[in-house]
C-alpha cells in the first residue's frame, strides 16, 4: 500500500486535476496537530503521531491551514 | 465578491467546507483552509475554503453543503457574497442542550471534539452527532445544540484548547443571538443526503426548481412550465427522499397525498379531498404536491373494479391539466409500478417527464454509504469502498439498513454496560461507542438486497487465479466481458459494440461454470444465474414470461452478467419433432428477441455454457446474440500442471510429490477429474492418519500429516479420466466449425448421436 492510498483511506485525500497543476487536498480537522514537509520527490505529512509519505513527480508546494492540507504539484 | 451557490459532493459534506473555484479564490486572495463569511439573503455562515472542483474553474461558483446553505439561508443557484473572515480562536464556549436530552457526566470534551474546527457564532444552532445516544434511534441523527455564549464574542472557532461548558438553561429558552445566525434546526433533507443519483437529481431540479424560481424564463420562451414529474423505480431507491429534498431545498410549500388516506366511503368525498389538497397548495404557491404510491389512486381506469377509483383518476386528470389554471403548483408522483398507472396521466401537461430512479452502481452505493455513516463513529480501518463493492443489488434502503444494523450491533456490545433503569446514560459510555468492521460484516450477512431478491445469487468469490490453466480462454473472456465495462471509451472510439453474449462449450468438467463464476466476480457486475429447467412452467406463456423477467431484471440492474448454465436444455434446435406443445420453441424465440430485439440490451452480457453446442438453435449462435464461441478444451499437460497447483495450493504435500509427473500421467483428465484426484489423495492420507493415531493425540499430531506420492498413486487408480481420445476429437471438430467468433454455421449436421 502506498502512502497516497493510506492517506486517502485515513483522512480522505482528494485529487483535483487542473490545467496547469494537480492539487491534492485533505481535511485533517482544524484541531489536529499536523505538519507537512516537502522534500525533493516526496511529501511527508505528520498528523498527530502518524506519519504519511507521499511520492511525487514534479515540483510541489504544500501547506496546512486550519486543518486543510494542500499539496500543489506542477504538471 | 458574488458567487453562485452549487451543491457540494457528498463525500465532502458535513465538514463546514466551501469549494470555491480557483479564479474566484485568487481574486479574493484566499488559500485553502482560510475562513470565509458567506452572506446570504439575511443571514451568514462561516466556512473553510476547499479547493474548487476543476470543472468549476472561472464560473464563479461556491459549493457548500446543505447545512451551510440552511445557515446562510440560500438555495442552489442563488448568489451570495463571499469575503475573507477574521475568526478568532475561542477561549470559552457555552452551549445549551435541548431539554429532552438526558446525559449524565461531563459532555464538554465530547462536544468539543464534535465542534472542534467549526466556526460558531452566539445564538447559532449547531447539529452535533452524539454517536448512538438514546435520542438517536436512527443512525446519523443529530442533536441540535445552541451556542449560548462565546468568549471572545463574534464569530469564533473552537479549538482543542477551548473550554466547553454546558449552560444551565435548556436550548429552548435561549433567544436568537443578534449575530443573525440562521434560525430553526438543521435542515431535514438536503441534496447531500442523496447519494448516487446526481443525474436524476439534476433532471428533477431542472423540471421543478427552474420554473419555480424563474418562471420568466419560460415566458420568454413562450412555453408553459412543466407541471409534473413522475419518479419511478424499484422500491427503496430514493424516490420519496428526492421529492422531500427538492421541497426542502427550494423552500416551497410541500403537501403530500397518500393514496388510502383520501379514500372515503361517501360518494364524492374522495374527489373532494383531492381538490382540497390542490386548493391548499395553490393558496400557498409556489407549492409541491407529492403523491406517493400514485398507482394506488390512479390505476388504469379500464382495469379497476371500483367506481371510486375511476372518479378519482378523472379528478386527478382534470386537476393536473384542467381548464383552471393551476398556477405554481407542481406535482411529483412516485411509484414502483409505472405500468399500472392510467395512461392518460402519463402525457405532457400532466406528468411531463418520467424519471427512472435505478438501482445504484458501485459508486452510487459508496456515496449512499457515506451519507448514512456520516454521523457514525466508525473505527478507522473500515473501508467503505469494499462494502460498496460487495453490495451488488443493494438499493439505498438496503444500504441504510446495513448501516443501521451495524450500529445496532455496536449498541448490542455495550448493552451490558448500560443501566436501563436509570434516566441518564453515562457520557463516557457514549464516547466509547464505535462501530467496528465486525459489526458491518455481521450486518451484511443479515441483509438481502431487495432489487434482486427473486433472482439474486451471491457474487461468487472465485478469482482468476483459482482457475488453473486455460490462459487463452481466460484472456478471450476478459476481452469480451471485462473490457467493454472497464474501457467503454475505447470501444466508443473504435465504433465497436460490445459482444452481447458468450457461449462456452467443452466436455463436462473442464471448468466452464468455474470460469463464469470468476468472470462474474472480476467484472464486478451483478450476477444472475439461470438454471435452464427452472424457467419452465406448466402454464402456457409462463415459461416465456420467465425469460422476459430475467432480462428485465438484468436491464434494470445493469451492468449485469446473465449466466445460463446448460443452455441446451432450454435452447434446443427449433423445428424438430416437438413433444412439448412448442414451449421449447417459444422459449428459444423469446431468448432470441431478448438478446437481439428492438429493445437495446445495455451493459448486459449473457454467458451460456453447454457441452452440446451442436444441439443449440443456430439462430442463437449468430453474431449479435451469443456471438463469441469459446472452446474450453480438455487441459493439456501444462494446463493440468496449473490445475494441480491450484488444488494442492493449501494441501500439506510431502516432498516426494512431483506435480510435473502427475501432470504427465493424467492425460485425458479434465479439471474436475484432477480435483477428484487431489481430493482422493488427501482422503487416503487422512484415512491412514486417523487409523494410525489414537483419538486423543489427533489434535497434536495433525500438523505432521503429509500427502505423499503413494497417496496420489492410489488416487490415480481410483479416478479415471472422463474424456477419451474420441470425445476430445469430436470437440475439436466442433471447434473447427464454431471457431472463435466465427460466424458461418452451415446447416446443422453433426449427429445427435455422440454422448
Amino acid at each position: 500500500m502506498t502512502g497516497t492510498q493510506q492517506l486517502s483511506d485515513d483522512v480522505g485525500l482528494r485529487r483535483y486535476e487542473y490545467d496547469d497543476e494537480t492539487v491534492l487536498a485533505a481535511d485533517l480537522g482544524p484541531s489536529r496537530d499536523a505538519s507537512v514537509d516537502v522534500l525533493d520527490d516526496a511529501v511527508i505529512v505528520v498528523v498527530d503521531d502518524e506519519q504519511y509519505d507521499l511520492e511525487l513527480a514534479g515540483d510541489a508546494q504544500a501547506f496546512i491551514r486550519n486543518g486543510v492540507l494542500t499539496i500543489e504539484v506542477d504538471a | 465578491m458574488r458567487l453562485t451557490v452549487k451543491p457540494l459532493k457528498q463525500k465532502d459534506a458535513g465538514r463546514g467546507l466551501a469549494a470555491i473555484d480557483r479564479a474566484a479564490m485568487s481574486e479574493l486572495d484566499l488559500e485553502n483552509g482560510d475562513y470565509i463569511v458567506i452572506e446570504g439573503r439575511d443571514s451568514r455562515a462561516v466556512a473553510r475554503v476547499w479547493p474548487g472542483y476543476p470543472e468549476d474553474e472561472g464560473r464563479g461558483v461556491i459549493r457548500i453543503d446543505g447545512r451551510l446553505r440552511q445557515e446562510a439561508d440560500v438555495g442552489i443557484d442563488d448568489n451570495v457574497d463571499v469575503e475573507k473572515a477574521d475568526v478568532k480562536p475561542a477561549t470559552r464556549v457555552s452551549v445549551a442542550l435541548p431539554q429532552n436530552l438526558r446525559v449524565r457526566g461531563n459532555v464538554g470534551p465530547m462536544i468539543r471534539n464534535n465542534l472542534s474546527g467549526q466556526a460558531i457564532t452566539e445564538g447559532q444552532t449547531v447539529p452535533v452527532s452524539f454517536g448512538l445516544g438514546p435520542l438517536s434511534s436512527m443512525s446519523g441523527q443529530k442533536i441540535p445544540l445552541k451556542v449560548a455564549e462565546t468568549d471572545p464574542s463574534g464569530t469564533v472557532v473552537v479549538t482543542d484548547s477551548t473550554e466547553v461548558d454546558v449552560a444551565e438553561k435548556p436550548a429552548e429558552q435561549i433567544q436568537e443571538g443578534a449575530a443573525g445566525a440562521a434560525d430553526g434546526t438543521a435542515p431535514d433533507i438536503t441534496y447531500e443526503d442523496i447519494g448516487g443519483l446526481d443525474d436524476e437529481l439534476e433532471q428533477v431540479r431542472e423540471m421543478i426548481e427552474l420554473p419555480m424560481r424563474h418562471p420568466e424564463l419560460f415566458e420568454t420562451l413562450g412555453i408553459e412550465p412543466p407541471k409534473g414529474v413522475l419518479l419511478h423505480g424499484p422500491p427503496g431507491t430514493g424516490k420519496t427522499l428526492m421529492a422531500k429534498a427538492v421541497a426542502n431545498e427550494i423552500d416551497a410549500y410541500f403537501t403530500d397525498i397518500s393514496g388510502p388516506e383520501i379514500m372515503s366511503k361517501y360518494y364524492g368525498e374522495s374527489e373532494e379531498q383531492l381538490r382540497e389538497v390542490f386548493d391548499e397548495a395553490e393558496e400557498n404557491s409556489p407549492a409541491i404536491v407529492f403523491i406517493d404510491e400514485i398507482d394506488s389512486i390512479a390505476p388504469k381506469r379500464g382495469e379497476t373494479q371500483g367506481d371510486v377509483e375511476r372518479r378519482v383518476v378523472a379528478q386527478l386528470l382534470s386537476l393536473m391539466d384542467g381548464l383552471e389554471e393551476r398556477g405554481q403548483v407542481i406535482v411529483i408522483g412516485a411509484t414502483n409500478r409505472v405500468d399500472a398507472i392510467d395512461p392518460a396521466l402519463r402525457r405532457g401537461g400532466r406528468f411531463d417527464r418520467e424519471i427512472e430512479i435505478g438501482v445504484p452502481d458501485k459508486n452510487g452505493r459508496k456515496e449512499i454509504l457515506q451519507v448514512h455513516t456520516r454521523g457514525m463513529p466508525l473505527v478507522e480501518d473500515i473501508d467503505l469502498d469494499q462494502y460498496a463493492e460487495s453490495t451488488h443489488g443493494f438499493v439505498g434502503a438496503d444500504l441504510e439498513s446495513l448501516a443501521k444494523e451495524s450500529a445496532m450491533n455496536a449498541l448490542r456490545r455495550i448493552r451490558p454496560e448500560l443501566d436501563l433503569e436509570s434516566d441518564q446514560i453515562d457520557a463516557e459510555v457514549l464516547e466509547h461507542l464505535e462501530v467496528t468492521e465486525q459489526d458491518f460484516k455481521q450486518a451484511l450477512k443479515g441483509i438481502e438486497p431487495s432489487a434482486l431478491r427473486e433472482v439474486f445469487v451471491e457474487v461468487p468469490d472465485v478469482t482468476w487465479d483459482q482457475v488453473g490453466g486455460l490462459e487463452e480462454t481466460k484472456e478471450r473472456l476478459r476481452e469480451t466481458i471485462q473490457w467493454p465495462l472497464d474501457y467503454p471509451e475505447v470501444f466508443e472510439a473504435m465504433d465497436m459494440d460490445a459482444a452481447k453474449g458468450v457461449l462456452m462449450y467443452g466436455p463436462p468438467g473442464t471448468g466452464k461454470t468455474l470460469l463464469a463464476k470468476a468472470i462474474a466476480n472480476e467484472a464486478q457486475s451483478n450476477f444472475i444465474s439461470i438454471k435452464g429447467p427452472e424457467l419452465l412452467n406448466k402454464f402456457v406463456g409462463e415459461s416465456e414470461k420467465g425469460v422476459r423477467e430475467v432480462f428485465e431484471k438484468a436491464r434494470s440492474n445493469a451492468p449485469t452478467v446473465v449466466f445460463f448454465d446448460e443452455i441446451d436444455s432450454i435452447a434446443g434446435e427449433r423445428g424438430g419433432q416437438s413433444t412439448d406443445s412448442g414451449v421449447g420453441e417459444r422459449v428459444v424465440s423469446q431468448l432470441l428477441t431478448e438478446l437481439d430485439g428492438l429493445e437495446e440490451l445495455e451493459d448486459v452480457v449473457v454467458i451460456a455454457t453447454t457441452n452440446r453446442p451442436d444441439l443449440i438453435d443456430s439462430a442463437l449462435l449468430r453474431p449479435g446474440r451469443l456471438d463469441r464461441h469459446v472452446h474450453v478444451p480438455v487441459p493439456d499437460e501444462e494446463g493440468r500442471r496449473k490445475i494441480l497447483e491450484v488444488h494442492t495450493r493449501d494441501k500439506p504435500l510431502a516432498d516426494d510429490v512431483d506435480l510435473d509427473e502427475l501432470a504427465e500421467r493424467t492425460d485425458g483428465y479434465v479439471g474436475a477429474d484432477i480435483e477428484a484426484v487431489t481430493r482422493e489423495a488427501s482422503m487416503a492420507a487422512t484415512r491412514e492418519f486417523i487409523a494410525s493415531v489414537s483419538p486423543e493425540e489427533i489434535g497434536d499430531s495433525v500438523r505432521n500429516v503429509k500427502v505423499t506420492m503413494d497417496h496420489f498413486e492410489h488416487a490415480l487408480d481410483e479416478v479415471r479420466a472422463s474424456v477419451d481420445e474420441e470425445v476430445k476429437e469430436r470437440y475439436e471438430e466442433i471447434e473447427e466449425r464454431f471457431g472463435p467468433g466465427e460466424t458461418e454455421i452451415e446447416e446443422k449436421e453433426v449427429g445427435r448421436t455422440f454422448h
